[in-house]
């Protein structure tokens, strides 16, 4: 194992492997990423891709039947791979906080939202019932929830979606967490609340410095609010760079396709273009590159053997034979132009 | 793919909507909790064309449908297909029009609406074996037969919901109100959960169907961007109001409803290069307090642009433009707002 993350990275993930029914399938195969403070970083791949396992597995939440069987967890340096769960329940709120598609099933429905952020604060922090309150509505305000005092008293009933995704990011942040992880946080919303939540996210980075791990199977969201990111497929980061990087020189053919059937906010009509075949099945050992399958640039080289991810630029690498071959990256590219 | 039917010789106006509601008005619940859910909605759906129908959670978009294929009793206004009212039917007549299987309704989750114990030749069989009139053999034959239209393999025919992906299952859902012969397909949300590839699968689906057995279709859908690919129309619903409908071309070039241009910038796209920002579209706090009048424009609370005249409903108006007779938008300034959102800040004010 190499040695010690460096402790100014906020989550370090180091070469996870996850094995699902217990043991028996792998579906993350040696993931790599990490979050400086004030950094947002996108994981994006199609469902099943491992993306969200790769969350819970920083979240100390794997489902039953998941584990670690390989790699590393660290917060700032600080080593979290199999920890006990009262050691997790120690760093939940206070280094890590969590948002979830569905914000309505994270909360009580017959208690008020105000109540359940003040009785996180009180247990966490330890606040009396006077100071949970007055925490409570700041970080209502804070999230953007007009007429906090009001919202206070209010059930999960009474709010819409993006009122309720506000009030989750509210409890998320109530114990000033460094890392803010958010799993298809906006996928269920609106468009247009889906865009002040993207901005919300934004205003928490610059104001308090947080980082952010967002995950989305929407390409041009991740585009809207990312610094970086790591493009996940069949369990394996295939691609991972700066977020212009891999949109105006995605190098990997996956990335490529990703783009490709993305959304395009001109709203002009184009051919909808789809990625033919399927990714191999969670566990299916595959010898090479795990997307060659359905690769339009495959060539014999791709199935010989494991590939690993190859640097091309500052931050930029891709798990592919081909990348940086000019012919591939000028027939991408002109393709990409061109929508 | 052929060319989508937009010539006005063969589904303008001169031919007769297959389906139209007028003056749909319709109010869920009773006393305190009645919600006046859609108001005063006019629309028509042409033989041959994809309808997308956009709005936020709660504009009344699914309410629409199910009003349509006669699961909710409009409180006014009536629903004609082929001219003939098929809102306000009871009993027998109701039945015989449900199950005659004209207006199909494809739901949003499959993964609610498909009877997970059912295999999938029992759920697309279904509709047929309640209608009656055709043995054993056909039904299967059918099943087969829409099963394959909307290319899945016929080795699934023996599986459950729970077997098959998302994708697959939302394939499902339409071969079932395929099997019956629709002459109308509405699709609620068809694609919001699916990925991007899937989602393009199942869009050009749909406009395959339409071009191969000339379906109209209408799209509820949230996601602007994915029916400006397929849809040959487009109709915004703002609070249970039509607010602006037209061609896509020309919505999407030049939308008249500010909300319309609002659901457009918040779209997320993988280029940079709107138009204009959210920032543009959205009230600040230094625009002057809207008018408050309850019978007012019901956008004028979230609308930078509005004026004391929003204050009385704005009718839904034909758009004065050449070349398109069928565009209209509800908005008292739906050709003088543009040129002031351009001057507004395209970057967030700080609060």
């Amino acid at each position: 194992m190499p040695g010690k993350p460096p402790p100014d990275e906020v989550l370090h993930i180091q070469d996870l492997h996850i094995t699902v029914h217990d043991g028996a399938a792998t579906a993350v195969r040696g993931i790599t990423l990490s979050v400086g403070p004030g950094e947002i970083v996108g994981l994006v791949g199609e469902s099943g891709s491992g993306k969200t396992l790769a969350c819970r597995a920083a979240l100390g939440v794997l489902p039953a039947g998941c584990a670690v069987s390989q790699g590393a967890i660290s917060f700032g340096g600080e080593n979290v791979t199999g920890l006990s769960r009262r050691g997790w329940e120690r760093l939940h709120g206070t280094a890590v906080g969590a948002v979830f598609q569905d914000p309505a099933s994270y909360l009580n429905p017959n208690l008020t939202v105000g109540g359940q952020l003040a009785e996180v604060l009180r247990v966490k922090q330890r606040l009396a019932r006077a100071e949970a309150h007055r925490k409570t509505v700041e970080l209502f305000a804070a999230v953007g929830l007009h007429d906090p005092e009001r919202v206070f008293h209010q059930i999960p009933a009474e709010l819409s979606g993006g009122m309720l995704q506000r009030v989750m990011i509210a409890i998320a942040i109530s114990c000033d967490p460094r890392l803010l992880i958010a799993d298809e946080a906006t996928t269920a919303l609106d468009v247009t609340i889906q865009a002040e939540i993207i901005e919300l996210l934004k205003d928490l980075r610059d104001q308090r410095n947080l980082a952010v791990l967002f995950v989305s199977h929407d390409l041009a969201l991740i585009r809207e609010l990312c610094d970086r990111v790591v493009v996940f497929y069949a369990g394996e980061a295939v691609e991972t760079g700066p977020v212009e990087e891999i949109i105006d020189r995605p190098r990997h053919p996956y990335t490529q396709a990703l783009l490709r059937v993305a959304s395009v906010g001109d709203f002009q009509r184009r051919e909808l273009r789809v990625i033919p075949g399927q990714p191999p099945q969670m566990g299916e050992d595959v010898v090479g590159c795990r997307f060659a399958a359905r690769c339009p640039a495959a060539i014999d080289a791709c199935r010989s053997g494991p590939v690993d991810l190859l640097p091309l630029g500052p931050g930029h690498q891709a798990r592919c034979v081909r990348a940086g071959d000019p012919e591939l990256d000028a027939a991408a590219g002109a393709e990409l132009a061109a929508r | 793919m052929t060319a989508p039917i937009t010539d006005p010789a063969i589904a303008g106006p001169t031919r007769a909507p297959l389906l139209s509601l007028d003056g749909v008005d319709v109010v869920l619940g009773r006393g305190w909790r009645a919600n006046h859910v859609l108001s005063e909605v006019d629309l028509n759906i042409w033989p041959g064309e994809i309808v997308g129908l956009v709005g936020e959670t709660g504009s009344g978009k699914t309410t629409l449908a199910r009003t349509v294929v006669g699961l909710i009793r409009p409180r006014q206004g009536r629903v004609t297909f082929r001219g003939a009212p098929i809102s306000g039917l009871r009993r027998a007549a109701r039945r015989r029009e449900r199950r005659s299987g004209h207006v199909q309704l494809v739901f949003q989750d499959p993964l609610r609406s498909l009877d997970p114990d059912l295999t999938v030749a029992q759920i697309v069989g279904e509709g047929l074996r309640i209608r009656g009139g055709v043995d054993e053999a056909e039904i299967e034959r059918r099943a087969a037969g829409a099963l394959a239209k909307v290319g899945l393999d016929q080795t699934l025919l023996r599986r459950t919901p729970g077997q098959i992906s998302g994708g697959q299952r939302q394939r499902v859902s339409i071969a079932r109100a395929l099997a019956v012969d629709p002459e109308l397909l509405l699709c609620d949300e068809p694609v919001s959960a699916l990925d991007a590839s899937n989602r393009n699968y199942i869009l050009r689906l749909l406009g395959d169907l339409r071009d191969t057995l000339g379906l109209p279709i209408v799209i509820i859908s949230h996601d602007l961007s994915s029916l400006a690919g397929i849809a040959d129309r487009v109709v915004v619903l703002y609070r249970g109001r039509i607010v602006e409908d037209g061609p896509v071309a020309q919505v999407f070039t030049a939308p008249r409803h500010p909300y319309t241009a609002l659901l457009m910038a918040s779209a997320p796209s993988v280029r940079h290069d709107r138009p204009l920002t959210v920032h543009q579209l959205r009230r600040t706090a230094a625009d002057p307090a809207p008018p408050s009048a309850a019978g007012g424009c019901a956008f004028a609370a979230r609308c930078p642009f509005a004026v004391d005249a929003c204050a009385v409903r704005p009718a839904l108006v034909p758009v004065a433009e050449p070349g398109t007779d069928r565009w209209s938008a509800a908005c008292h300034r739906h050709a003088e707002w543009q040129p002031l959102a351009r001057e507004r800040s395209a970057l967030a004010t700080p609060h």
